[in-house]
């Protein structure tokens, strides 16, 4: 398996305490972290495996740290290159806009050529509309530690077995 | 991102001298924005305050977007970030902000916060929020009807959206296919309300995706450039296909609803932190400097030139004018038209006579003949060979089009607001309205006739609704509540409408004349009992014209003055007549015909003769019309008096349907004449 960048905000607390528990799971010498908050276009694109931690924030919107981020890499292919995508979001306080932030960040890969894995079930979940759900699925690991956060580390635990057979 | 629109404007992309400009309209807002708190605190002004912060990116974007050689810009109390990029100075935000004469919107007249610009189509709007987007689809409207280029932009928040009449202008735009952007900034909260007491969708915008012919955006209204091409495709996309949009922005509101209100009892300490990381302008700078657009003594520079700029209009603000206590009085009614060949409103004509309603037709037909710019809507009013639900339109649709004579929805706030909103496109242009298909239904359009009435007055004169409101009013068909009633003792108490009330076919004709060639709006009630009475026939002069202000003596004595109109005035000759017979007195019959403004002159003439005088209305006595002239009287005239003033109107009761109900409510001759008898013997 290709080393694996997995990119965060290091000012997180929430994503930081899933962070650390995909680290424990893959094995830390398989992964290098970044901060989103202060990467570069070359940093980001050293990599053919991702993880990528997208907490939702607000009506369905991604955090500023990657909104801001985003246009370094708006030219760029991910051709060849594999993404997972994981964060959190409400299925409670948000249910039209569950985990947006993943579907826009799936969408941002994919019109780039990137692949996408890690998908999940959406069952188990109860929300009206999620631009990260295709069919039964979500484009990556949907979280929500405001309502379900028992489920948390099972959730974390069996997608990250997953991704040991997706990742290359 | 909006994966909706087109990219035009990005970080990496977008002219540098654009981005600039940006940065110093957003610095400039927020200073002033920041800044206006303190007038309050130093009781200078700016009492009212609704901070624009957290709203910074979509307002940019509205002002930016709008075109004021084309388009129509109706901004919220929120706006001040709107304003500025659509090009107030500083020095007009402040003059607004602390009310002096010398602000563009209006003098000072209106409450602080409400920044407008008339003159270049930046309106002067309500404080009751959101009512203007019935005026955005009514410019909208004459946009489309005259073939002329350019939007209307509406702007609100999202939580105004709950109101009635925001439905009934988006599903109007929608029927009507009117290019007008209706553009809801999201903060989340009703003052401290949060939308989830509102509605049941978290983006209110939903609620509209089952209209027809309208688009909606959503956007991120915290970011500057989803703001800026989120509104460039709802503007481009309104004017091309001629049909409305709605752009949903997700806003934060930084600080408290208005500086009466204080967030920190409502929100916790992560939201009030969560909202300062949200600051839209703070994303802005970290981009430019990201993406070396802009290097930071180029971004300091641009906050020094503001701090100047704004230090500078302080100073102009503190020296400026305020308004003049003896200016209260000016602009409260629009210039009202003089009539030429029928100064009085009096004639001579002795041709056949003519009923109400025919003088009401023939009237509208002749001033729709001699003034393109004239339109009439309402309910029921336009389909075929019928004509309103009493025909007084009959034939209008098929002389004069679709376009000029229309029917409404039943929505009669949508006919009132679309009047007011139609009239700002041009100052030619006349609008009668069927306000409701009776005088009594018209109470749902009671916010927007209200705020018509305050335009004039509040713009200090630069904007005149030039709308006749139509309604046909009162009792005696046995119609009951919703269809007997009178309304002009409430309307009344509202400066800024001229009302008036005929009871005769060439009145009624030469008042209607009047209305369609004033400035200003004037209510015309109609007394449908009469519309097709013998009793009110009469010969009607060509071109017959009365004025408004001046009553007419239907009868002439001096034993007592009777002060009337609309039904009651031709119980009261009745009446005059029987006692004369009587060999009694002699009562002078004044048929008020206009209400406001009031002929006092005609009236105390007429008390200095006959040292008596009688009130009579259809409407209600306690809180009628009545009231008024009859204080006045005391006022002016108590030394003329030789006995009390007596009032005759109907009970203090709703009208009942059932005749023998309606005859114990309503005035009839025999109440008439035995007040009249009691007054003659005191």
């Amino acid at each position: 398996m290709n080393k694996i960048g997995l990119f965060y905000s290091f000012n997180t607390v929430k994503t930081k305490q899933q962070v650390n528990k995909i680290k424990k799971s893959l094995g830390e010498d398989n992964i290098e972290e970044k901060n989103v908050e202060e990467i570069t276009q070359e940093e980001f694109n050293k990599y053919k495996n991702y993880i990528l931690a997208i907490p939702t924030w607000f009506d369905g919107e991604l955090p500023n740290y990657w909104d801001e981020f985003l246009p370094a890499i708006e030219d760029d292919s991910f051709k060849g290159k594999t993404f997972a995508l994981f964060g959190g979001g409400d299925q409670k306080g948000y249910p039209e806009n569950f985990v947006d932030g993943l579907g826009l960040m799936a969408d941002f890969i994919e019109k780039r050529g990137g692949k996408i894995v890690g998908l999940t079930s959406t069952e188990g979940y109860q929300f009206e509309s999620s631009k990260a759900q295709r069919g039964d699925k979500f484009v990556g690991l949907a979280l929500d530690i405001e309502n379900q956060a028992a489920l948390t580390e099972e959730r974390v635990s069996k997608w990250v077995e997953q991704l040991k057979k997706e990742f290359k | 991102m909006n994966s909706d629109v087109q990219q035009i404007y990005k970080i990496k992309t977008t002219d540098k001298e654009t981005l600039l400009k940006w940065y110093h309209l957003l610095r400039l807002g927020r200073s002033l924005d920041d800044r206006a708190p303190n007038y309050l605190k130093q009781a200078i002004g700016w009492s009212y305050h609704a901070p624009a912060a957290g709203h910074d990116a979509i307002q940019l974007a509205i002002g930016q977007v709008f075109d004021r050689t084309k388009d129509h810009l109706f901004p919220y109390y929120r706006d001040l970030q709107t304003c500025v990029s659509a090009g107030l100075t500083p020095e007009e935000i402040i003059y607004n902000g602390i009310s002096k004469d010398t602000d563009v919107a209006g003098g000072g007249r209106h409450m602080s916060n409400h920044f407008a610009k008339p003159e270049w189509n930046i309106h002067n709007v309500s404080s009751c929020t959101g009512n203007h987007t019935l005026h955005a689809a009514g410019i909208a409207r004459a946009i489309k009807t005259y073939e002329s280029k350019g939007v209307a932009i509406s702007s609100q928040g999202e939580s105004s959206v709950s109101e009635g009449y925001v439905y009934e202008a988006i599903n109007g735009a929608s029927k009507e296919q009117l290019p007008v952007v209706f553009v809801f900034q999201d903060n989340g909260y009703g003052i401290s309300v949060p939308k989830k007491d509102q509605q049941a969708n978290r983006k209110v915008a939903k609620n509209f995706e089952g209209l027809k012919n309208l688009r909606i955006l959503y956007c991120n209204g915290k970011d500057v450039f989803d703001s800026m091409n989120t509104m460039t495709e709802a503007v481009k996309w309104a004017e091309e296909n001629q049909k409305p949009v709605i752009v949903h922005a997700n806003c934060v509101r930084i600080h408290s609803h208005s500086n009466s209100d204080r967030h920190e009892l409502y929100r916790d300490n992560a939201e009030l932190n969560y909202v300062q990381e949200y600051d839209p302008i703070a994303k802005y700078r970290r981009l430019l400097v990201r993406y070396d657009r802009a290097t930071e003594d180029e971004l300091t520079a641009i906050d020094e030139q503001v701090k100047a700029e704004v230090k500078a209009a302080h100073k102009a603000g503190m020296k400026a004018p305020d308004p003049k206590p003896e200016s209260v009085h000016d602009f409260v009614y629009a210039p009202a038209y003089q009539p030429q060949k029928f100064p009085d409103g009096l004639h001579s004509e002795t041709s056949e006579p003519k009923k109400l309603i025919e003088g009401l037709n023939g009237t509208l037909k002749e001033e729709f003949r001699r003034n393109p710019d004239t339109y009439i809507w309402g309910q029921d009013m336009a389909n075929k060979d019928k004509g309103g639900i009493f025909n007084v339109s009959k034939g209008m649709q098929q002389e004069f089009g679709h376009k000029r004579v229309f029917n409404g929805p039943i929505a009669e706030d949508y006919i009132m607001g679309t009047a007011n909103g139609m009239s700002r496109f041009n100052k030619d242009i006349r609008i009668v309205v069927e306000g409701a298909e009776f005088a009594d239904y018209f109470w749902p359009a009671m916010e927007q006739f209200v705020e018509t009435t305050h335009e004039y007055w509040r713009t200090k004169g630069q904007f005149s609704p030039n709308i006749t409101v139509r309604l046909a009013s009162g009792g005696y068909i046995g119609g009951g509540l919703y269809h007997s009633q009178n309304i002009e003792g409430a309307l009344s108490t509202l400066p800024g409408v001229r009302i008036v009330y005929p009871s005769y076919a060439d009145d009624a004709a030469g008042l209607l004349r009047t209305s369609l060639r004033s400035e200003g709006m004037t209510l015309f009630l109609e007394p449908k009992a009469l519309y097709n009475s013998p009793k009110a026939a009469t010969p009607i002069p060509e071109e017959f014209e009365v004025p408004f202000g001046k009553a007419r003596i239907r009868r002439e004595g001096a034993d007592l003055t009777i002060v009337t109109y609309g039904n009651t005035t031709h119980m009261c000759v009745d009446v005059a007549e029987e006692i004369s017979k009587e060999g009694l007195a002699e009562i002078e019959v004044i048929d008020l015909r206009t209400l406001v403004p009031l002929d006092q002159e005609t009236i105390i003439e007429s008390i200095k003769k006959t040292s008596r005088v009688l009130v009579v209305h259809e409407d209600k006595v306690f809180g009628g019309f009545g009231g008024e002239v009859a204080a006045t009287i005391s006022d002016i005239a108590f030394k003329y008096l030789d006995a009390p003033i007596k009032r005759v109107g109907s009970e203090f009761t709703p009208v009942g349907f059932n005749r023998i109900l309606e005859k114990a409510i309503l005035p009839d001759t025999e109440k008439i004449a035995k007040a009249a008898r009691e007054l003659l013997a005191f």
